[in-house]
């Protein structure tokens, strides 16, 4: 999921567990819950998708909308651990693992009540995966693994005949109505996950080309697009549907009454897009909203109240945080000046002064939540003797190190974590650095061109919980010259790259495991960042709301939306 | 005709000449208008340069993201190729000009398959609305707090009227808006047991539009309420109105006929920018209040390197600021019989 790094406020979390239940786990029985009529919750998505087309959906507030009106082959369990059936009944892997076959789940209808066949999966990845479109997420996920896919980038798309070979030349086939078959370049064990992504649901050519007023070349722009344009020709394969759209202010979901599952409690979902969190946080308050994220300056508010305090609930999000060195530039070239960076950090003190206390302070890699998490590398704690004598060792001075900034996003969060750090990195470091702080779109365009010395906070999101997704952001690509939007400090080693392309296609999981701690610890040891925290929400749920499976892939401010076909509204 | 003691009939006493001559400046104003229509294409025109060519030097472009996973390099093309962005920068200015003399926008890049003339649809009623109520809540208020407060000089309700605009002007409309949120819609259901409050946000044609009125409303009638003010006391020490008084006319009369009718000159000249100003919208108001309106839009537009959007929403301001400072010159034909349309 696209990370922001100008998140709304998130949370502490005191205890392990990850998949919480809103209502304690208590069983409902029918006599606890709401009548129909009263099976409605107001929930804030923030934004409005930019596209109610799935296969152009980049942001968590589009996806929410996405992952509930259209369904994928495969999902994620509440865990995190693994892949559970969902559009497929089934699916096989061939032993060599390049042909995954997935037997369709029969009686799978349309929200217009069509059934869903082989034929709408492959118009549906091939409609991802026309170059003139250009879908998000097409790349990498889909254009390193497909058959076929890695001409994506060479295709020209000005000529229908080129996108048409290239779309027919991929490994995509419906060798029957109930069986869709994707081979893949070579092993990826990943592969599963891929499919899970929000942008890979099946589509419907019929409604597709009916919306856009006939057939038409590969190569338009506009056209393909058009039946997103209205919720009459959203038609879709997920528990809901949606029945109105207004326009930045709010979308609603109500039951697909076709789909295989069987009909959901909740009758009505409204998707707000409030953009202005304490605006949001107000209407919780007068009960116009179910659910909210607790603005950062609130959170105490919401402590010491006795009504919201027990309204709040608090979880991980698959979510790390670190500081970058331009390892580009000297001394940060070096790995011991790195670390003296990543030592003199106190984290604790960062998330209780800075952070109210709802953050959670991390050494490595991989977030709690999902497989890989390890916190037993502990070289980047904080411990300023070391740090400083790490500088030291590399003969490097403090007015060497004053002339560096740190490049900081112009949004309140930013900021202030950033003048924290700069703080501690003069007092434990013994310097006098500044801060650069200067609008967001700058600050990209200067990462891009590599034209900075210290930045930060920068992070990463899973796209889905396989740590491939994780450590590929650190293998240098001569397809992707650095800096890049995954790694702009530039650290790079081959021995790094050898062990996570390994991982990434070996089937034995627990080899895969025992490979990305390796690269892991080198990430840590060699300070190719300094990690500093995991990133909590911080939600207030309305107690009549029961039956929520809350994991640490849910869409921010939405709470369980990833399982509301289960969820339900009860007496109040 | 008898002439009734103290009521002299407006007009009876004027010479034909004049109508002759506000006929011609009538003549002349079908003129005057028309030719400040075409001037507004050269206005336009030059207001599509200029932010074209801010817009494209400002840093950063519509595909990067605020942070974490950013779009590949490939994808960027692609995207490039499939909105022109691969052109020379003159070739999609001449293409872009081409377009919008077919009333062609073009598309949006942050809303897929949408056109920038759909978005502003959906978005500027809102704004227009919620700016037009501000303005009818404007005009009364303002002008009549300034009027008391002049009549009333240097006494308790001078004070008091002066007072509350210096207040209005000095809150910034984000702090007024917060508050009144805070008050009228968290406090309120808490006090009344949810029995009644304020929509702390979103859209209604209801009690929902209460707050973001007044919130865009009070800084405009500070202003307006001083203008009119120190109008009015400049107006009240005219010998016309020392006469008006020695007539023996009523202070209503005075007040309506003679003072407001002349105090009011400059405040019709602020009165169309302001107008301008509300209908375009406040991204403040629109935030905090929740409103999916124009003024939310453009600056989101802005902040995302939208071009089209950009362009199109400047273009829009461009033409209502236009057209506002064009009906306040026709306006003083009629209020001001000394201005001369040339």
């Amino acid at each position: 999921m696209h990370l922001r790094v100008s998140i709304r406020a998130v949370t502490l979390a005191a205890t392990g567990m990850f998949v919480v239940s809103a209502c304690g786990g208590g069983g409902t029985t029918s006599q606890n819950l709401a009548a129909p009529d009263k099976q409605i919750i107001n929930m804030n998505d923030g934004t409005e998708p930019n596209s109610y087309d799935p296969t152009q959906q980049t942001y968590t507030y589009e996806a929410a909308v996405g992952r509930n009106v259209f369904q994928t082959l495969l999902v994620s369990n509440a865990q995190g651990t693994d892949v559970v059936p969902a559009g497929a009944e089934s699916y096989s892997v061939s032993s060599d693992g390049l042909t995954y076959t997935f037997k369709l789940r029969s009686g799978a209808k349309w929200s217009d009540g069509k059934a869903v066949t082989a034929a709408d999966w492959v118009y549906g990845y091939k409609h991802l995966l026309n170059p003139a479109l250009a879908a998000g997420y097409v790349d990498p996920f889909f254009d390193s693994t497909i058959k076929g896919a890695d001409a994506y980038s060479s295709v020209d798309v000005s000529s229908a005949s080129a996108i048409d070979t290239f779309l027919n030349g991929l490994g995509l086939a419906a060798p029957d109505p109930n069986t869709f078959v994707i081979t893949l370049q070579h092993p990826a064990a990943f592969f599963k996950w891929v499919v899970t992504l929000w942008v890979a649901p099946p589509l419907r050519q019929d409604i597709v080309e009916q919306a856009a007023g006939g057939t038409f070349a590969s190569n338009d722009t506009t056209k393909p697009e058009a039946w997103a344009q209205k919720s009459s020709t959203i038609i879709g394969n997920g528990p809901f549907m949606i029945s109105e759209i207004v326009s930045k202010d709010h979308v609603t979901l109500v039951p697909n009454p076709n789909y295989w599952g069987g009909a959901p409690h909740f009758q009505k979902i409204v998707l707000w897009f409030i953009e202005d969190a304490n605006t949001a946080y107000a209407k919780y308050q007068t009960g116009d909203l179910d659910a909210i994220t607790v603005p950062l300056a609130n959170v105490d508010v919401v402590r010491n109240d006795p009504k919201l305090s027990k309204e709040a609930k608090v979880y991980p999000k698959l979510t790390t945080f670190w500081m970058v060195t331009n390892t580009k530039k000297a001394p940060f070239d070096n790995a011991d000046v790195r670390m003296a960076f990543a030592k003199s950090i106190d984290r604790d003190k960062l998330n209780k002064q800075v952070q109210h206390d709802i953050q959670q302070s991390i050494l490595s890699f991989i977030p709690k939540g999902m497989a890989g998490y390890d916190t037993s590398n502990k070289a980047q704690s904080f411990d300023p003797a070391a740090a400083k004598a790490l500088l030291q060792k590399a003969g490097v001075t403090a007015d060497q190190l004053n002339k560096f900034k740190l490049l900081t996003r112009n949004t309140t969060r930013n900021k202030t974590i950033n003048q924290f750090i700069i703080d501690q990195w003069n007092t434990n470091l013994g310097l006098n650095m500044q801060l650069d702080v200067i609008d967001s779109k700058t600050v990209t365009s200067r990462l891009r061109k590599g034209d900075f010395d210290l930045y930060g906070p920068d992070g990463w999101g899973a796209d889905y919980p396989d740590q491939q997704d994780w450590f590929d952001i650190y293998i240098s690509s001569p397809t992707l010259p650095c800096p890049h939007g995954f790694n702009w400090g530039c650290w790079s080693s081959p021995a790094y790259d050898a062990l996570v392309s390994k991982a990434d296609t070996e089937l034995d999981q627990n080899a895969r495991n025992k490979d990305y701690k390796a690269a892991q610890d080198m990430l840590i040891n060699q300070a190719a960042v300094a990690f500093i925290f995991q990133d909590y929400e911080y939600n207030l749920i309305k107690p009549y709301i029961g039956g929520l499976t809350i994991t640490a892939s849910d869409d921010q401010s939405l709470p369980g939306d990833l399982f509301w076909h289960d969820a339900y509204v009860t007496q109040h | 005709m008898a002439v009734i003691a103290g009521r002299p009939k407006r007009g009876a006493l004027l010479p034909k000449r004049v109508t002759a001559v506000t006929d011609s400046r009538l003549g002349s104003l079908g003129v005057f208008v028309i030719r400040r229509i075409l001037w507004m294409i050269p206005v336009v025109f030059f207001v599509i340069v200029i932010t074209f060519i801010l817009m494209h030097n400002a840093a950063g472009s519509p595909w990067d993201k605020a942070g974490g996973r950013q779009l590949s390099q490939v994808v960027v093309d692609n995207l490039n190729k499939k909105y022109g962005l691969d052109k020379p920068v003159f070739e999609q200015f001449l293409l872009y000009l081409w377009n919008v003399l077919h009333f062609d926008f073009g598309l949006s890049y942050q809303y897929q398959g949408k056109s920038v003339v759909t978005l502003i649809g959906e978005g500027w009623p809102y704004t227009a609305t919620i700016g037009t109520l501000a303005f009818l809540l404007i005009v009364p208020v303002g002008i009549g707090l300034g009027v008391l407060a002049a009549l009333r000089q240097n006494t308790r309700v001078d004070y008091a009227t002066m007072g509350f605009a210096t207040l209005a002007a000095s809150f910034p409309n984000f702090v007024i808006g917060a508050l009144m949120v805070v008050l009228f819609s968290v406090l309120t259901y808490k006090w009344t047991g949810g029995n009644f409050f304020l929509p702390a946000g979103g859209w209604g044609i209801d009690d929902h539009l209460i707050m973001p009125v007044i919130t865009l409303s009070l800084l405009p009638i500070a202003y307006t309420a001083r203008l009119t003010r120190a109008s009015t006391l400049e107006t009240i020490r005219q010998d016309y109105i020392r006469t008006a008084w020695a007539k023996g006319l009523p202070e209503r009369l005075v007040v309506i006929r003679h003072v407001l009718k002349n105090s009011l000159i400059p405040v019709v000249t602020t009165l169309g920018p302001t107008f301008a100003f509300l209908v375009t919208g406040s991204v403040i108001v629109e935030t905090v209040f929740s409103i999916p309106g124009i003024g939310r839009a453009f600056v989101v537009a802005v902040t995302s390197r939208d071009y089209p959007m950009i362009l199109g929403t400047t273009v829009l301001f461009s033409i209502v600021i236009a057209t506002a400072n064009l009906i306040v010159d026709v306006l003083y034909v009629f209020i001001d019989p000394r201005v001369r349309l040339t």
